[in-house]
């Protein structure tokens, strides 16, 4: 029987052809290059979403301009790759937070929600993110250590190992924050019968 | 203040750490406690919406300008840059070596350098010999060598090898010789003797040599025999022709009074006699 949980590794790891899907990105082929990219780009976002709300997709941009440049120098297998990117895409968000912190933006309040750019799919994207939206506005109801470690070793697809060099901590301390974390939420989840 | 521990709800299911850790793992099923927290995970991966692919052609752009860019430009301009960081290099090393060369050339011609340093570019080079100290006030270090008269010792020179430093410089041109001939065919005054004969310093060396032994300088009594030389081919009159008398200068100048190539010392130490006209 298949879980939710197996669906779930597989769909975020690439696995054996990872390799050569690499090396070709490497020799200038778009098409592993896309395939890369539509494989990591969703769940970069996802985690830009919870450490870095409202800049998620600028953050995201920037991190692939960083990781094109660097490419073709990079040597390693998927979980290296993963680690590379999550982490470029960190220090994005940590840069970000600490210049919007020395310029601090004004709101614009002048705007209203209807002058707002818009699509005519809007409402219909915003349906097919419910789930996905519900679920990351949970996460980010949580500390931001065990947000993030969660986030990490269950979207990014990281061991404990790198999520702790990640972030600078203890593999034990990693495995402490993930398991309150997960107890947090059940408790969350328990209490509001939240159905996603 | 106690621990105390809370009683367990009736309908919370037991989560242990090995639950956890598979659900984070996502290899096994999840506990019946964990199913909500596995589903919400599992909605934290679920296939990407339409809006998160939405910048694949920007990111393909970026790849597609770096690819293009990377190819044919890294490696030419690798390779340029180490080969005119190492002409900057070669260049430097060389102005520097010649800078370092040239200054220490220049000042040891001009006689400035430590005595050892002189020495040792006098036997390189061919610079002047260093000056001897003396302790008197009397023989102080700027007297010129060939110039301290009869106490002036040539500092080198005139030690144990002196012979063997004036030998390179013995070799007579004929610009120091001069011609005997011609310069008698100049006609010059009698009674003056020609001055042109003071010219003839090739052969200051070969000079030095021979009256090294005797204590006297070295250039100028060199000089003086040869216009004593020339003097007498131009059948000048013996007196004047004394004006370049050696003797004034150094017990041996009358070697050069034959005209003789003056730095030859084998002639130097056999003068003819003076014929008289």
């Amino acid at each position: 029987m298949r879980t939710s949980a197996d669906a779930r590794t597989a769909s975020t790891v690439i696995g054996e052809e990872f390799a050569d899907l690499l090396a070709a990105a490497q020799g200038g082929s778009e098409a592993a290059f896309s395939r890369l990219w539509r494989n990591a780009n969703p769940a970069l976002l996802r985690y830009l979403r919870v450490i870095a709300p409202g800049a998620d997709e600028d953050i995201a941009a920037e991190t692939w301009v960083h990781v094109v440049r660097g490419l073709a120098s990079f040597r390693g297998d998927e979980q290296a790759w993963r680690a590379w990117l999550f982490t470029t895409a960190r220090r994005r968000a940590i840069d970000l937070a600490r210049h919007r912190s020395r310029r601090p933006e004004t709101a614009l309040d002048y705007a209203t929600v209807a002058q707002l750019p818009s699509s005519a799919d809007s409402a219909e994207a915003a349906m097919e993110n419910l789930s996905t939206a519900a679920a990351i506005a949970l996460l980010a109801g949580l500390p931001r250590l065990q947000a993030e470690v969660i986030l990490l070793r269950v979207v990014a697809g990281l061991d404990t190992e790198s999520v702790a060099r990640m972030l600078r901590k203890s593999p034990g301390a990693v495995r402490v924050a993930a398991h309150r974390g997960l107890r947090r939420l059940a408790q969350i989840t328990a209490d509001a019968g939240v159905t996603l | 203040m106690p621990n105390i521990p809370q009683p367990q709800r009736q309908d919370e299911p037991v989560v242990t750490d090995a639950d956890l850790a598979a659900l984070l793992a996502g290899t096994t099923d999840a506990a019946p406690g964990l199913r909500p927290v596995a589903d919400v995970l599992a909605a934290l991966t679920a296939e990407p919406t339409g809006m998160e692919l939405a910048g694949e052609a920007g990111a393909l752009a970026e790849f597609r300008r770096q690819a293009g860019a990377q190819v044919p430009a890294q490696r030419p301009r690798r390779s340029s840059g180490l080969r005119s960081r190492f002409g900057v290099k070669v260049g430097a090393s060389v102005t520097a070596v010649a800078v370092v060369l040239g200054g220490g050339a220049v000042a040891a011609f001009a006689n400035v350098l430590p005595a050892p340093i002189q020495r040792l570019a006098h036997e390189a080079i061919g610079a002047p010999i260093p000056p001897a100290r003396h302790h008197s006030p009397s023989h102080s270090r700027t007297a010129a060598p060939g110039r301290s008269g009869v106490h002036g010792k040539p500092p080198a020179r005139g030690g144990p090898g002196a012979s063997r430093q004036a030998r390179p410089h013995a070799t007579p041109t004929p610009a120091a010789h001069g011609n005997p001939q011609s310069q008698g065919k100049k006609g010059n005054p009698p009674g003056k003797g020609n001055g042109k004969g003071g010219q003839g310093q090739g052969n200051s060396q070969g000079q030095g040599n021979s009256q090294g032994h005797h204590g006297s300088g070295q250039g100028q009594g060199n000089s003086q025999g040869k216009g004593n030389g020339q003097g007498q081919q131009g059948k000048a009159p013996h007196g004047p022709a004394q004006q370049g008398n050696p003797h004034k200068k150094g017990p041996h100048g009358s070697a050069q009074a034959n005209g003789r190539p003056a730095g030859h010392p084998r002639r130097s130490v056999h003068p003819r006699p003076v014929m008289d006209p």
